[in-house]
């Protein structure tokens, strides 16, 4: 940890960041398949005797998408740079330097997306009839690129396959045993956004047989995509960590006195609007008339609450890391995971804090704040509060020091007066005081457990 | 294979408007024998007016739809819920069933959801002064469901018998006892006794899953047949429009399509919160232990619960005469607002209402901080 910490009350950082990446995986993906739509599109209205009409919607399409994607688009990737940098600097910075040429590539596409997109958009009018269909596909060639390039860095995070601290392998992280099912899925679910969001432009037209002939074409992208993404979703599927596997099936019936963990109910979610999505879809296709701005509307947003499952699973499935195998989601490497080095005063290693005395509860919040708060929050989404429940402080002291033994939580990094002070802390937050010198003093003599050898 | 028209007359075919060929040779067969053409037709030229308020339709529908989300996950909780062992088979279903959790948690969520459609339905036909005849009866029926569905949520929040249900549900009953005159009956009714024990769970299971699901299908059946015999009420703005200027769409052909994609975002939506937010269990009711700190009724008692909190002492009974004049009040609505188009009356009542929607959404804010 060497960065200031980013105490967020209630939501918490890790929750944070996640919005905004779930709201830029929407408008992200539209940006990139609307551009093959656009393309497509294109050649297709030029091959219509009222192209002219054709072209027309197609301009309106085009209006909403050049908006939507740029402003928002720009607004949430900023912002996901803005967050993760204070959720995770760790992370962040070794995504920075290993990718430093991938993310010089994807700012460089994205200037160029922003270019070809206006020069297609200003040039409505002026343009010759090829060179506006070459604007059209040159703009998804490079949208695609920066998915190409993005999807390298993404699922390294999860796969990172042959990489590691020591070879630092970057074609062999890049090119990660995720990859190309991951790139190939997220392709599908960018057809099949474009689709819907033309959905939500033929809405406004008033003539009923146009009306028909878009939705027609518009369903072309939707249903294919829907067919195939679950193809792609069990290839990345069979490409994830044993461990990721067992988490979201054991989860069904087992995990965790029984429920059914929260990873096996977003696939669930995923799976479950990808299918209203296609009843959606075969609706507009059956009954062209019945597509109004409020349905078509609806059927975005299923898909959206459907990619927040996706992208939720797939956050989630790195657990307990931020890289997998590689760094634990509460900043310690796992290769600094040795039984000796966990033990030590934790404040002493990290930075940018105050130093609180030994022992106290103001020891423990800020080890709460540099150890948990990247994941928990004290009251809020997955609170401590909730959690520690049913803690004594023994229970507490025991736990903290082994609980990275069902693998689902990071090791904890400190000696027993750290860990003293971290449960003096979360007993604290229900009312409770707790002398932290007073659960060391009655511990009973407990060396470290062997789970805290580095987790495959 | 025996042909379905061979045994009916020539005549009786030949009697069937043309249109019924669309039906194909057993639907024509099958009219023939079952004469409801008359009722078919009708239902073929029902449409619905189109006009700038014409959104506000769909809740109606968006309840429904929860209805039947609380139909199908009602029966499937019940396959496993033991009114004799409350806690322990909510604790099953939550931790052993295979997707017994992702069920109550729909179950859950439906039920707020669809008390919440029925309040912001109740509103939107109040501002759109849908309540005026000759639409008194459907307007009197939806108030009926209201009270139902709030009984609903009432009666299936104890089921789990949690600490959580089990206190909330000593304080709303309490809080009834201090009504006038039957106050104190109808609180020993409900609970069985002095005190709410597992004898109010063997009363309130059957009202829960035989009693009210009946009174709720038959009530909703007359509402929706009264808004399928007068049609759907549109604003004064519209009825005044020439005939060529007021639009509407085919419901059958049309409207009921469009309504399909907004069904599947509130699934999609039930399935969200199902999966993020799932319904969580407290410890067993222990009626002998203190009460948590904090317990409060539900979020659709929680105005009334705060709004009597302004009454302490024998004020009590004032308040509670005049929040129980609210429904009353309701309830005359269509009789004391019949003027279309709007007069200066009228525009009172919805001043009122304006009000009553502020009062409402304040005092359970108020009541959800306090």
């Amino acid at each position: 940890m060497n960065y200031p910490v980013w105490d967020v009350p209630g939501i918490g950082a890790g929750l944070i960041v996640a919005i905004i990446a779930i709201l830029h995986v929407l408008v992200s993906h539209i940006a990139v398949g609307g551009g093959a739509f656009l393309f497509l599109a294109e050649l297709w209205a030029r091959r219509q005797p009222d192209k002219d009409r054709i072209r027309a919607w197609l301009k309106r399409y085009v209006t909403f998408f050049l908006v939507y994607t740029t402003v928002f688009g720009a607004i949430t990737g900023v912002g996901i740079w803005f967050s993760i940098q204070l959720a995770s600097p760790e992370a962040t910075s070794l995504l920075i330097h290993q990718f430093v040429f991938a993310w010089a590539i994807e700012w460089v596409a994205f200037l160029g997306e922003l270019t070809v997109l206006y020069l297609y958009y200003y040039g409505w009018d002026s343009n010759s009839e090829p060179r506006q269909i070459f604007l059209a596909g040159a703009y998804f060639g490079i949208a695609w690129i920066s998915l190409v390039v993005i999807n390298g860095i993404l699922t390294f995070m999860l796969t990172p396959g042959d990489w590691t601290l020591d070879n630092r392998d970057i074609a062999a992280g890049f090119l990660n045993p995720g990859y190309f099912s991951a790139l190939s899925l997220r392709t599908m679910v960018m057809f099949l956004l474009a689709g819907l969001s033309a959905f939500v432009v033929a809405a406004r037209v008033d003539d009923d047989q146009l009306k028909a002939r878009i939705v027609r074409f518009a369903s072309y992208w939707v249903l294919p995509a829907a067919v195939l993404i679950p193809v792609f979703s069990y290839l990345f599927w069979s490409r994830l960590p044993a461990f990721s596997v067992k988490l979201a099936t054991d989860g069904v019936v087992g995990l965790a006195g029984g429920k059914l963990e929260v990873m096996s109910r977003a696939i669930w979610l995923a799976g479950l609007t990808g299918s209203l999505v296609l009843l959606g879809t075969l609706t507009f296709l059956l009954r062209p008339r019945a597509l109004t701005l409020g349905a078509a509307i609806a059927m975005l947003g299923t898909a959206q609450i459907g990619i927040a499952g996706a992208e939720f699973f797939r956050e989630m499935a790195r657990k307990p890391y931020v890289v997998y195998g590689v760094l634990y989601s509460n900043s310690l490497w796992v290769r600094d995971a040795t039984p000796a080095k966990l033990r030590e005063p934790f404040l002493s290693r990290a930075r940018w804090h105050p130093d609180p005395p030994a022992l106290t509860r103001e020891r423990g919040e800020w080890i709460y704040r540099l150890q948990c708060a990247s994941c928990h929050t004290r009251d809020g989404y997955r609170s401590l509060t909730a959690r520690t429940e049913q803690w004594t402080p023994e229970f507490g002291f025991q736990w903290l020091e082994t609980m990275d033994a069902n693998g689902v939580m990071p090791p904890f990094q400190g000696d027993a007066e750290d860990r003293a002070a971290l449960v003096a802390y979360l007993l604290s937050l229900r009312g409770k005081t707790i002398d932290p010198t007073e659960i060391v003093r009655t511990a009973p003599p407990s060396p470290r457990a062997p789970s805290a050898e580095v987790k495959p | 294979m025996t042909d379905p028209i061979a045994p009916i007359p020539r005549e009786a075919l030949d009697a069937l408007p043309p249109e019924t060929t669309r039906l194909g040779r057993a639907g024509r067969a099958l009219l023939s024998r079952y004469p409801v053409w008359p009722v078919i037709d009708y239902f073929r030229h029902k449409s619905v007016p189109q006009h700038r308020h014409s959104a506000w339709y769909s809740v109606g529908g968006i309840v429904l739809f929860f209805f039947a989300v609380q139909l199908v996950t009602g029966i499937l909780l019940m396959v496993y819920y033991r009114p004799s062992q409350p806690w322990q088979s909510v604790q099953r279903i939550v931790n052993e069933v295979p997707y017994g959790n992702v069920v109550r948690s729909l179950h859950h969520w439906a039920a707020n959801l669809m008390i919440l459609a029925v309040f912001v339905h109740l509103f939107s036909t109040f501002f759109l002064k849908a309540y005026r005849p000759p639409r008194e009866g459907t307007w009197l029926t939806g108030l009926g469901l209201l009270g139902l569905s709030m009984a609903f949520g009432f009666s299936g929040y104890l089921l789990p018998w949690d600490d959580l249900s089990f206190f909330a549900t000593r304080v709303g009953i309490s809080e009834l006892e201090k009504a006038p005159v039957l106050g104190t009956w109808i609180a020993d009714l409900a609970r069985g006794g002095d005190d709410v024990t597992v004898d109010t769970i063997g009363r309130f299971y059957p009202l829960h899953v035989v009693v009210l699901p009946l009174l709720v299908m038959g009530l909703v059946s007359v509402h929706v047949l009264f808004v399928q015999l007068q049609g759907m009420s549109a604003p004064d703005r519209y009825y005044a429009l020439p005939p060529e200027r007021k639009k509407s769409v085919s419901f059958f052909g049309e409207y009921l399509f469009a309504e399909i994609p907004i069904w599947l975002l509130m699934g999609a939506l039930l399935a969200f919160l199902a999966t993020f937010f799932p319904r969580g269990l407290s410890p067993e009711a222990d009626p002998t232990a203190p009460a948590p700190p904090g317990i409060k009724p539900e979020w659709y008692f929680l105005s009334q619960y705060q709004a009597l909190k302004l009454f302490p002492g024998k004020l009590e009974l004032v308040g509670m005469v005049l929040l129980g004049g609210i429904p009353m009040l309701a309830f005359a609505l269509p009789f004391i607002d019949r003027a279309i188009p709007t007069n200066e009356r009228g525009r009172t009542v919805t001043g009122l209402g304006f009000l009553a929607l502020m009062g409402l959404v304040g005092m359970t804010i108020w009541g959800w901080w306090s």
